[in-house]
């Protein structure tokens, strides 16, 4: 009698702890960069109504700070639990990519359409002619600026970034005594963003990170010495004393109060702030405008940085097939739509048939900030926008971008410049830390 | 003819007092001398943080961190971190634990209060300081500029006073524990020992020097070492307060240096070394200080 319930008991403790007891449910972990409240309520009820069409999944998501992404990542995969899928950077993607550990999204993006795909979001991560990461929205990051004070001062959008270091000055305020009250720029200084706005000017210098062919870094090259020197420029000129220790929101939040009078680095997302912070009146487009980006000495053209995290299925997570099952209904036009609706100028469709489509035009923040939005499509239909690091789309077939990212050699090196360092010698002194770098990593080719 | 009681019986007690320590045999072993040799194995290869791949290089990354300009600076500014912000807990910590000893209206709501920034989450009290010392919208720079102290604002977290914010901000967060623990000793000093003292004519401060002082001497080696220990290794304080990079930069200490070797350079094997290092650092350190303070080292 005892035995019986003894090996009863332990039949019942085996079924429970191998999932056998009432079938357990798969989890599949999603992580995402999309921390607004309003985004993470949306997602939960497309995890929802996903999971009532397939009982046996549960979604986990989890929001997750953009700057701590890649190091979260990284953890998870050293301690060999991925999640089943996740945003990342485009070079993030395709360094995991190059050290295959990513599921293909080939169904996926039959599921909604090759053609369907905005080309911009085409070469995210996409390799040998197979998709590895699909966005789930791309913006460009944009030059605001306080539109009031530029009509004010009768300026002229500039072109090149002399022009542009003379309207910044020309719109910073001062006091009676002298103080500034109104600097011309905020720039965050926090290595991520350091690192893409390096990429960017240089691209919009006519230059370019490393050698494609063999991967060797040219930060020595004139066209990234001259980034530094602009760094040195606007530092001594039109930026806060202490912009190297400001975040992200700090710049939202210098131009939202008046601080400054422009951002190089915003986004969408600002104007979501600036109608709430603005002072009473002046939260409108009519109030703070985006104009395109100057181009260096060097450079004929403009640039910006595309934000566009693609999905990433990692293979050797529990359960990658129910991930690009979510996947495929995320992107189903009334889930997508409604998830693109929380921050409505700053999440962009990659799906055409959704940009065109009136239920996602019909949508009273887009209609207003609409110039915005305009913006964005300028950069992408030109091919004016390319991810963070990314000066060449070549550049993503290089397996080291992460680790050079990680690495903040590039946010040092416009430190050392800004701190009075030559800038040839500051890049001379990034390049050698990159060259060592990659050969470290075994990648070195030249 | 019976065995005597006594054969046999050692032997088992013995082997149950192996028995009874092996738990905690084991769990040393799995949780503090196993993680220190893995981290010393560790330190040996060139291995990749999330991959399998890893080589056995021998020395190879103590040789490459000795001529590492930027593990020398990361040593230096550790060592200035952890230099100034334990001065100023201990000096701080004393001086509040000596006025919450004395008797006054509120003492239990103000030592309740004081404990305060030792309880709050590092993350909490990190962004609670970037902004009030915030350049362009921080308080502390509205005040200084609204009593003429400053004319222009003080760029706090800039590059220059990067390291001082830290600091400030530090001492500020874990002086409560020095306060704490010499607190606790001042409340068993004999009262007899301070009436004989004003009997005796002392001054307070002869008060201080001749009967507190001593007194104190043991708690505070154990203070002045554990906070030696936990300032040499802090990691969170100041990785959120820069990032390791930007101005951050300036206060890149070596477990924030370690941190990005193995996380965001992904080179494990140099991240152990550094952190082997640091273990060795600590261990000499620690003998020397005993070694130097062996009289307290026996009350503490």
């Amino acid at each position: 009698m005892r035995r019986g319930a003894a090996i009863t008991f332990l039949a019942m403790l085996l079924g429970f702890s191998t999932g056998a007891w009432g079938g357990e449910k798969k989890v599949v972990r999603v992580w995402h960069t999309e921390t607004e409240p309003q985004t993470v309520a949306v997602m939960q009820e497309i995890a929802n109504d996903f999971e009532k069409l397939h009982p046996d999944i549960s979604i986990r998501q989890e929001g997750l700070a953009w700057g701590d992404l890649e190091a979260k990542l990284t953890a998870a995969l050293a301690a060999g639990a991925p999640p089943e899928a996740s945003h990342g950077q485009a070079f993030t993607c395709a360094s995991f990519y190059h050290k295959g550990l990513l599921r293909d999204q080939e169904d996926i993006a039959a599921a909604i359409g090759k053609d369907n795909i905005f080309e911009v979001a085409r070469n995210l991560c996409r390799f040998d002619g197979r998709y590895y990461g699909i966005t789930h929205s791309p913006n460009t990051n944009l030059l605001i600026y306080r539109k009031d004070v530029f009509r004010q001062k009768g300026l002229r959008p500039p072109a090149t970034w002399d022009d542009f270091i003379k309207v910044a000055q020309a719109m910073m305020e001062r006091d009676a005594t002298g103080r500034v009250t109104r600097y011309g720029l905020s720039l965050p200084g926090v290595p991520l963003f350091v690192n893409i706005l390096v990429a960017e000017l240089t691209r919009a210098n006519g230059g370019r990170l490393f050698d494609n062919r063999t991967g060797r870094p040219t930060f020595t090259e004139k066209q990234v010495v001259e980034v530094l020197d602009f760094y040195k420029k606007l530092n001594d000129t039109v930026l806060p004393p202490g912009w190297l220790g400001h975040g992200y929101l700090d710049t939202f939040t210098n131009l939202a109060t008046g601080k400054a009078a422009m951002v190089y680095q915003g986004h969408g997302r600002s104007a979501g702030y600036i109608e709430k912070y603005a002072p009473p009146g002046t939260g409108t487009p009519e109030y703070f405008g985006v104009m395109r980006k100057p181009h260096g000495p060097s450079g004929k053209d403009t640039a910006a940085q595309v934000d566009a995290e693609p999905w990433m299925i990692f293979k050797n997570s529990k359960y990658p097939e129910e991930a690009a099952t979510f996947l495929k209904f995320f992107f189903q036009e009334k889930n997508y739509i409604k998830y693109l609706h929380t921050v409505p100028i700053h999440l962009l469709p990659t799906l055409k048939s959704v940009r065109s489509s009136q239920a996602y035009q019909a949508n009273a923040m887009y209609q207003r900030w609409k110039e915005w939005v305009e913006m964005d499509y300028y950069y992408f239909e030109r091919d004016l926008a390319k991810p963070t690091l990314v000066v060449n789309w070549d550049d993503l077939k290089l397996p080291f971008l992460l680790e050079i990212f990680g690495s903040n050699i590039l946010p040092d090196m416009v430190t050392d410049a800004v701190k009075g360092m030559p800038s040839a010698q500051a890049a001379a002194k990034a390049q050698a830390r990159a060259e060592e770098l990659i050969t470290k990593l075994g990648h070195k080719r030249w | 003819m019976t065995q005597p009681p006594s054969q046999g019986q050692p032997w088992r007690q013995q082997l149950i007092g192996v028995l009874v320590v092996l738990p905690a045999l084991g769990l040393i072993l799995s949780l503090i001398v196993y993680p220190v040799a893995y981290s010393l194995w560790l330190s040996l290869l060139e291995k990749h943080s999330f991959f399998p791949q890893q080589r056995f290089i021998g020395l190879e990354n103590y040789l490459y961190l000795w001529g590492d300009a930027e593990f020398w600076t990361s040593l230096w500014l550790g060592v200035i971190y952890s230099f100034w912000t334990i001065l100023f807990q201990i000096l701080l910590g004393v001086a509040a634990a000596l006025i919450l000893n004395e008797s006054f209206v509120g003492r239990g709501l103000v030592r309740g209060i004081v404990l305060f920034p030792y309880m709050i989450p590092t993350i909490v009290a990190v962004i609670l300081w970037k902004w009030l010392l915030n350049d362009t919208y921080g308080v502390v720079n509205y005040w200084l500029f609204a009593l003429g102290i400053a004319r222009d604002p003080i760029s706090f977290l800039g590059t220059d006073h990067i390291m001082l914010s830290t600091i400030v901000m530090s001492v500020w967060q874990f002086f409560p524990f020095v306060l704490l623990s010499i607190l606790a000793r001042l409340q068993t000093i004999p009262e007899e020992l301070y009436e004989a003292a004003k009997v005796d004519g002392a001054t307070p401060l002869r008060r201080f020097v001749h009967v507190t002082l001593p007194q104190i001497r043991g708690i505070l080696f154990v203070v002045v070492l554990l906070r030696s220990i936990w300032m040499f290794t802090k990691f969170d304080t100041v990785w959120l307060m820069g990032e390791g990079a930007g101005a951050g930069r300036y206060i890149r200490t070596l477990p924030v240096y370690a941190y990005m070797r193995t996380l965001t350079y992904y080179q494990a094997g140099l991240g152990a070394a550094i952190a082997v290092i640091m273990f060795a650092i600590l261990m000499v350190s620690t003998a020397l200080y005993f070694g130097l303070f062996r009289e307290e080292a026996d009350i503490g």
